[in-house]
């Protein structure tokens, strides 16, 4: 027992590490399924909501950029004095988006962004440079300069401006893209580990699998080859007390022909000695002396009596010499006269020779089964009956007494009873309802010689 | 003076049988005419000598007593089996009277009623210890009591009472029709509503009834 409980607890620890390292591997697989989408979503939203806004500002800046030219030359062009100052007054407003644009986008640049980026500041500040000069114009020199300005000056470094816009909205497309490789590459990721969870999962599983498999299998053998064990003792149990009683029977046999042949005998002889011995006394002996030999014959004459006795207890020798119907016809004498139940024989016709073990065993049964009803039932009448039927002996006792619950009982030498008729391969049943009597019933099976004869 | 009767003796014990011949010729009319020490020897020196009276022990070695009595009764019928038995029970007695013993006696009483027994199965009667025949008649009785049931004996009438007596004796059906004066057809039909009225089967189970009844001991 010992050296299996050694064997068994390495075991269960390694079994409980086995599904505790599972469940948390699972455990883990879904809180990093639920981190990973988690962050690919926000990752996404945010890469989409930066480029929208970069490019919105972007959008403001070309936007605003080119509407300063279109605005420079209302100012520039128109005749009207007070248009052309309202018209101004749009263009300063327009700079003024512009720089707020530029500002916010130049808080957001990287990378590759930043040199076109400068460069678009510098032109931008270069261009309202170049701007400001015609802004302080007299209406006259506006006139006269304007339209020469707008194209060498405005126009041509407006389109290489937007030309440079254009070229930041490229590289912010491409930081789009950027973002949604670098998605893709978190997705790549996720799914590698995913996979590798699943099979180191299932790896885990499989071996735990096994080492459990192997595991129940090993307790399975050990759970049977204990049954055959234990199977093997009670086995081993019935022979042994079978062979107790079989020894008992023999010795009582032994011990009650001792006793009648030799023991009596012996008593028989002593009888007739003293009355030889009292005939031979001459006339003249006294009366005391004939008193004391009567006395000596009577105490011999009891101890015979109670000689006898102690055979028949032990065993009748009806039942080797006669039969087993006469013996059960003296026990249920003596049962009647000992106790005064009233114990009625039936018997059918039976094998003229029955075999040793069987007569000793339904002889004992009886015994049983009237000691059962004297001690116990508090019976008026026991019926039994022996019969032969299909190759089998069968003994019925049947008593009117108060029964007993055969759940309540194990004692009443039933047990007893039991052993002695699955020795023989016979069936015992006890049918009992408190109140009601028992019923007590044997079936031996006879061997095969012995029921052809009769 | 009668002839006197000649008798064998069978027991395996010798003092016994050494007790018992003494015994036995303390009557002059008795002659122990031999010792047998076992059941073979018995039934040989019986049919050899061809006693009167052979008193032979239940329990002996090669060829038990009642094997023995129902060799010699078969053989040598003139002689009249005793039986002395140590087992005061009904199946020793049913089977000796069955083997064809005429008497049965107690071993422990064998000193007191051997010379009755002797005497009684010489002169053609039955013999039994008044020890048996007193238990086989309180358990006759008691077994009567047990069962409320009234003694058959009463349905028996007086000229079948009479019969019965002489049949339980060891007389036979021609005895019985001498002594009565009757036909021994007469004798069997009421020989056969006695057992039926008794439920007997036998010879020896009619002994055995009058021994509980105590008409004969």
């Amino acid at each position: 027992m010992a050296s299996t409980e050694r064997v068994r607890s390495p075991i269960r620890l390694v079994l409980l590490a086995g599904f505790g390292g599972l469940l948390a591997l699972l455990a883990f697989a879904g809180l990093d399924t639920l981190e990973v989408v988690r962050e690919i979503e926000h990752d996404n939203n945010a890469i989409r909501q930066e480029f929208l806004d970069r490019n919105r500002t972007l959008n403001e800046i070309r936007g605003s950029l080119y509407l300063s030219g279109t605005y420079l030359r209302d100012y520039l062009l128109d005749p009207d004095a007070g248009q052309a100052e309202s018209h101004k007054a749009t263009l300063e407003r327009t700079r003024a988006t512009m720089d707020a644009a530029l500002a916010a986008y130049g808080g957001r640049v990287r990378g590759t962004e930043r040199a076109p980026f400068e460069k678009l500041q510098h032109d931008l500040a270069e261009y309202w440079s170049t701007l400001s000069p015609a802004l302080t114009w007299t209406p006259e020199e506006r006139r006269a300069r304007g339209d020469a300005f707008l194209r060498t000056e405005v126009y041509p470094r407006r389109a290489s401006m937007l030309a440079v816009a254009d070229q930041i909205a490229d590289v912010n497309e491409r930081q789009l893209n950027a973002g949604d490789r670098r998605l893709a590459d978190l997705f790549n990721a996720f799914r590698r580990r995913v996979r590798f969870t699943v099979l180191a999962t299932m790896a885990v599983g499989l071996v735990l699998a096994a080492v459990s498999m192997s595991h129940t299998l090993r307790l399975e053998r050990e759970a049977h080859a204990r049954f055959v064990e234990i199977e093997h003792a009670r086995q081993e149990l019935r022979d042994l007390s079978a062979r107790l009683v079989e020894t008992q029977e023999i010795e009582r046999r032994a011990i009650s022909r001792e006793l009648h042949d030799e023991v009596g005998q012996t008593l028989s002889a002593i009888i007739v000695e003293l009355s030889n011995f009292s005939a031979a006394l001459p006339e003249t002996a006294g009366s005391a002396l004939r008193g004391h030999v009567e006395t000596v014959k009577k105490l011999v004459e009891n101890t015979m009596g109670v000689v006898r006795n102690m055979a028949l207890l032990l065993r009748p020798s009806m039942l080797d010499d006669i039969g087993l119907v006469p013996a059960l016809r003296w026990q249920a004498r003596e049962v009647s006269r000992r106790t005064g139940i009233r114990v009625d024989i039936a018997t059918g016709p039976l094998p003229d020779e029955l075999p040793d073990e069987h007569k000793t065993c339904i002889y004992r049964v009886v015994q049983e089964a009237l000691h059962n009803c004297a001690r116990h039932a508090d019976a008026h009448v026991c019926r039994i009956t022996l019969s032969h039927d299909n190759g089998e002996l069968l003994l019925a006792v049947q008593d009117d007494g108060k029964g007993f619950d055969r759940a309540e009982e194990r004692g009443l030498g039933l047990l007893g009873i039991q052993e002695r008729a699955e020795r023989l391969h016979g069936r015992f049943e006890v049918n009992s309802v408190p109140g009601k009597g028992t019923l007590l019933t044997v079936a031996l099976p006879l061997p095969v010689a012995e029921h052809q004869i009769a | 003076m009668n002839k006197p009767v000649r008798i064998l003796l069978a027991d395996d014990h010798t003092v016994i049988r050494q007790g018992l011949r003494l015994l036995l010729e303390r009557e002059p009319s008795f002659d122990v005419v031999g010792e047998a020490a076992d059941g073979r020897q018995a039934v040989s020196l019986a049919e050899q000598l061809r006693p009167d009276v052979i008193v032979l022990d239940l329990a002996m070695p090669n060829l038990n007593g009642i094997e023995a009595a129902r060799q010699i009764a078969a053989r040598v019928p003139s002689t009249a089996i005793v039986v002395l038995s140590m087992h005061a029970d009904e199946s020793y007695l049913l089977q000796a009277l069955k083997a064809g013993a005429r008497a049965y006696l107690l071993k422990d009483s064998a000193d007191s009623d051997l010379i009755a027994a002797v005497r009684a199965v010489s002169d053609g009667k039955g013999f039994f210890s008044p020890a048996i025949s007193r238990l086989l008649a309180d358990d006759y009785v008691r077994q009567l009591q047990e069962r409320g049931a009234h003694d058959s004996y009463e349905l028996l009438t007086s000229r079948e009472r009479e019969i019965l007596q002489l049949l339980a004796e060891g007389k036979s059906n021609k005895d019985v029709a001498t002594l009565l004066n009757l036909s021994p057809y007469t004798v069997e039909t009421h020989r056969a509503n006695i057992m039926q009225k008794l439920n007997l089967h036998s010879a020896p189970e009619i002994v055995l009834y009058a021994v509980r009844k105590g008409m004969i001991s």
